[in-house]
């Protein structure tokens, strides 16, 4: 082994190894180009002797040979011109082997041998036979390795292989074969003894050494891999068998791992596939440490590609029976292993499914079944909390997502969600959130009460807080981003059939409600407008035509819809509710059905009073209220009457004086509505105006005191405009006389303080002003009635 | 003298496994095509003479693994190269953009004399991949690219049909050939006729 000493000594090592190498090379320069053939072996054996160092790691000593096998290169073009000048080849081949020292005289051995093959005096298996035996005079592990590897280099291109230039006998493919393997058999067995030399307290740099020397071993099965006669035949039942035999024998834990992967990727899909009980039957046997999980995925993505690289390659697939044999032999690694790590075991899990997603896309009974599998590996054990197992788990089982584009198929594996219970709450949620997403993203839409029920058993770590979820812990960003997005889910539920529907809204109802007053505010109004819907199809059928059985009524959505804003209490969210209701009590006007709607405002103002304190909030609120109750047609005059009389009295009653007065002008318009047979009760439209410039007076004046200027110009215009609409839609309680007050009200207002005008407010009249003056000049009868009004 | 040197040629392809670097030199060398997939483990060279203004020349053609778990020992074969060929797959995005990780990795690792103008080729292949409706890097692209590295020949090829890679190898050689060899002048310290050895007792090594 290499003694001890720093990275530094070895820097000087190689430089006096470089130093020695440059020397004697220059020296063999010389000779080579004197044609002094025995200068020539000799500055060629003290260049080599370099390489019988034992000083350098593997890294270094790959540096020191590189500069002597480029020398060498020169050499055997030099020995191939002597053969040319005369020279017997087999003489060469003689006269080398006087050199002192066994290392030099072995690479010198192997330089003549390649000129000899080449030459074709001897058969090419003779040759390589004779060398490959030789080399066992080296059993140092780093110089066998090293000098291994320049005669698999050099025969490189000389193998007796069909359809090369050295083509032997009937057996010229297993000649070469045989030569590679035995080298391969030689090398590994240098490789494994490293392993056991030298003391034990260096394992761990001797361990490293050997990885840096891995590719030389490992580089002959790409060899074989190379050779044009190695078919299908030769592989089954020469090259594998042997291989894996030495693999197997070796029991050395490092070599197995590293030389399985190699098999693997060096040897064609075809020939995995049609061997795959060999290779995986060889499994078992390793090293218990050696870690063949990674060995398996590693076949197995590789399997999957090749499936995935063209349907014609699929009838091989089923041929061979390969989900059976891979899922076969992953139970039985994982029974062995009892201490592979979760994310080891779901790993080759993870890898089974994409193998049987590309390859049996149609096999949901598979896809299953690996769930299953890694479900049994799971229970038992407590949730998962290793990042390493959650993150492979979350692949697992966005896999089939990714693959089919439908939730529905997800819904329909029974194991499905039985490997989401064994997330963490975290990655539940993480994992809920993909599901959706790709129900978004692909525009799915559930359509069946069942489906919606499987979906929301899955995604439940979203809608409600599961048993020891740390709740202290959320983010506030985090929880809004999922509960949109099960906002978002919400429309994707749905049915033609309103029985059904009113089903899937049952089922989200009950899911939704268990979620707790935070998630509320998020997930009632998704479900209300989902519902409102609904009673907009059945709008126009009587509640109780239909009969008994018939559930889907609008009455009785009705019914579901109050009790769900209400939950909204709990929250508590009073301007949320008080919308939906308004919501409701239009679809209900729209449904025709009095007592319902009537039902509904008076929840919208029980919640005004007594929860809606905020006066901007009672701003909004009271405008909502106007705006719906002025579309409401449903109801008889008693009905109305009360409820009109209430919104103005909550008008009039709001905290600020501008306020009061928008809100007041508003309710002008809950006696007058323009349709064909709308309410037209001029004279109380005339009172609410009346009263707006009343109010406007008072904030005028209240202004005027306080800040001894002028007030609100702008509630006056604005009460102007309501005017002129009034006028224009024919109330007479409107007259001309009352518009030219107005207007001469504002313009002396405007008048009274030039400085502090506001400039909008100036705009705002001027464009009003000008609208009079349009419309006069439009002539006809719009222009008679405007007639009298001068501006 | 001819120089021995300079008879040879050595030439380094790299590029991302699987855009056809062994196809490329299997092709060339021995007119081979495959269609399986055979991952390449750690480096190794096939050669190949070639006839160039009437000299006869090998090059010597390093063929990598593109993985780095299969090139545990590094790169200490680059030293001494006279070309580096760039292969990437025009319909592997990622591959090109690769490109210049590898060149950069190249001058680094191979530490040529002058970096500036040490002789790249750079070869897009499997252009024949779907009659060339799968490629999603374009000519103008890689040549830009190319250009942009000092002027880098560009060829497109296709392994599996042969195209073009007779003549990009021609290129590459004759780029090699233009390669100033920086040749380590190494003069002894005391040219000793009788004996240039001596140093070999320095050798620690065992007896073999
Ligand atoms: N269609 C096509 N396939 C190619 C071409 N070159 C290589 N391949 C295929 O691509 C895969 C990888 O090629 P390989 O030469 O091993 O790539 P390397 O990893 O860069 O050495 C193999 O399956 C080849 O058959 C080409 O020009 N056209
Ligand atoms: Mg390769």
């Amino acid at each position: 082994m290499m003694s001890d000493g720093g990275i530094e000594d070895e820097e000087k090592w190689l430089a006096e190894g470089i130093a020695g190498l440059q020397h004697n090379a220059f020296y063999m320069h010389r000779a080579l180009d004197s044609n002094n053939l025995r200068d020539a072996l000799k500055y060629s054996a003290q260049m080599l002797s370099e390489l019988r160092t034992s000083r350098l790691s593997p890294h270094k000593y790959y540096e020191l040979y590189m500069r002597a096998f480029d020398e060498l290169r020169k050499l055997e073009m030099f020995f191939k011109e002597e053969t040319k000048r005369g020279c017997s080849v087999i003489d060469l081949y003689e006269l080398v082997q006087h050199a002192g020292n066994i290392l030099p005289r072995l690479y010198l051995l192997c330089t003549v041998g390649s000129v000899y093959i080449r030459s074709k005096e001897a058969p090419a298996k003779d040759v390589l036979k004779d060398l490959v035996e030789m080399c066992r005079g080296i059993q140092h592990p780093v110089r066998g390795l090293f000098l291994r590897s320049y005669l698999s280099q050099v025969s490189r291109d000389k193998l007796p292989d069909i359809g090369s230039e050295y083509e032997g006998d009937a057996d010229t493919v297993m000649d070469a074969v045989e030569f590679v393997l035995q080298n391969f058999t030689e090398m590994n067995k240098l490789w494994v003894r490293m392993q056991h030399q030298g003391p034990v307290r260096e394992k761990e740099k001797r361990e490293k050494e050997r990885s840096e020397l891995r590719d030389l071993v490992g580089k002959n099965l790409h060899v074989l891999s190379q050779i044009e006669g190695v078919d299908l035949d030769l592989y089954r039942d020469t090259v594998l068998p042997r291989v894996l035999e030495q693999v197997v024998n070796c029991k050395d834990e490092i070599a197995q791992y590293y030389l399985m992967d190699c098999i693997i990727q060096v040897f064609p899909d075809e020939y995995h596939l049609q061997t795959l009980e060999t290779l995986l039957g060889a499994c078992p046997q390793l090293q218990p440490i050696v870690d063949i999980k990674t060995v398996l995925s590693q076949l197995m993505d590789r399997l999957s590609n090749y499936a995935a690289s063209s349907a014609e390659v699929l009838p091989e697939f089923l041929q061979v029976e390969a989900f059976a044999k891979l899922s076969n032999a992953i139970g039985k690694v994982i029974e062995a292993q009892v201490d592979m790590p979760a994310f080891g075991s779901i790993g080759l899990y993870v890898s089974l499914l994409t193998f049987t997603l590309r390859v049996h896309p149609d096999r949901l009974d598979y896809v299953d079944q690996v769930l299953g599998a890694c479900v049994k590996k799971l229970s038992g054990k407590a949730k998962l909390e290793d990042s390493k197992g959650t993150k492979q788990i979350v692949a697992l089982l966005s896999a089939p997502l990714e693959k089919y584009n439908d939730i529905g198929i997800a819904l329909k594996l029974s194991n499905y969600p039985r490997v989401m219970d064994h997330l963490d709450s975290a990655t539940n949620k993480v994992m809920a959130v993909v599901i959706i997403q790709s129900i978004m993203k692909n525009n799915t839409c559930i359509s069946t009460a069942d489906k919606v029920e499987a979906l929301f058993e899955l995604i439940k770590g979203l809608i409600k807080d599961l048993d020891g979820a740390p709740a202290d812990e959320l983010d506030e960003e985090d929880f809004k981003e999922e509960q949109n997005s099960v906002a978002r889910l919400i429309h994707m539920l749905h049915n033609d059939d309103p029985e059904e529907m009113l089903k899937i809204i049952c089922i989200v109802r009950k899911h939704i409600l268990s979620g707790g007053p935070k998630r509320l505010a998020f997930t009632v109004p998704p479900l209300i407008f989902s519902a409102l819907k609904l009673v907009r199809r059945l709008q126009g059928q009587d509640g109780d035509l239909d009969g008994e059985e018939m559930s889907a009524t609008p009455k009785k959505i009705f019914q579901l819809l109050h009790q769900t804003i209400e939950a909204l209490l709990s929250v508590p969210a009073p301007e949320l509710a008080l919308r939906l209701y308004l919501q409701c009590a239009e679809a209900a006007n729209d449904c025709d059905i009095e007592p319902v709607a009537y039902e509904f405002f008076t929840q919208a103002f029980i919640l005004y009073e007594e929860e809606v304190a905020d006066s901007k909030a009672q701003v909004t609120a009271i405008h909502l209220i106007i705006g719906t109750l002025q579309r409401m047609n449903v109801f008889g005059v008693e009905n109305r009457d009360t409820l009109t009389h209430k919104a103005t009295g909550y008008s009039a009653k709001l905290l600020k004086k501008p306020d009061q007065c928008r809100a007041v002008y508003a309710c002008s318009h809950l006696f007058w509505v323009d349709d064909q047979d709308g309410i037209k009760d001029g004279e109380r439209v005339l009172l609410c105006l009346k009263r707006a410039l009343r109010i406007a007076n008072a904030a005028q004046q209240m202004a005027n005191v306080t800040r001894g200027s002028n007030g609100p110009v702008t509630l006056f215009v604005e009460i102007l405009n309501k005017y002129l609409y009034f006028f224009e839609k024919g109330n007479a309680q409107v007259t001309t006389a009352a518009i030219q007050g107005l207007v001469e009200l504002i313009t002396t207002e405007m008048q009274s303080d030039a400085k502090t005008q506001d400039p909008s407010a100036d705009a705002f009249f001027s464009s009003t002003l000008r609208y009079i003056q349009f419309q006069k000049q439009k002539g006809g009868a719009m222009g008679e009635k405007y007639e009298p009004i001068k501006v | 003298m001819a120089s021995r040197r300079r008879m040879l040629l050595k030439v380094i392809i790299l590029g991302d496994s699987g855009v056809g670097k062994t196809s490329l030199m299997n092709q060339y060398v021995n007119r081979k095509f495959s269609n399986q997939y055979k991952a390449t483990i750690g480096a190794d060279f096939l050669t190949k003479e070639v006839q160039f203004e009437d000299r006869l020349f090998t090059l010597q053609i390093w063929d990598t693994a593109g993985q780095e778990r299969f090139q545990s020992l590094g790169v200490a074969f680059y030293r001494g190269a006279d070309c580096c060929v760039l292969v990437y797959d025009v319909n592997v995005a990622k591959s090109f953009e690769n490109l210049n990780n590898w060149r950069e990795e190249f001058l680094i690792q191979a530490s040529p004399s002058d970096p500036e103008n040490f002789p790249f080729v750079v070869l897009g292949n499997k252009v024949d991949v779907d009659g060339g409706n799968s490629r999603v890097v374009s000519e103008k692209k890689a040549k830009a690219w190319c250009a942009s590295k000092g002027n880098i020949p560009y060829f497109e090829t296709s392994a599996k049909e042969g195209f073009n890679v007779e003549a990009a190898f021609q290129c590459i050689a004759k780029n090699a050939l233009k390669n100033e060899p920086e040749e380590e002048m190494y003069l002894p310290d005391t040219i000793d006729v009788a004996d240039g050895g001596g140093r070999q007792q320095r050798s620690t090594g065992c007896e073999c």
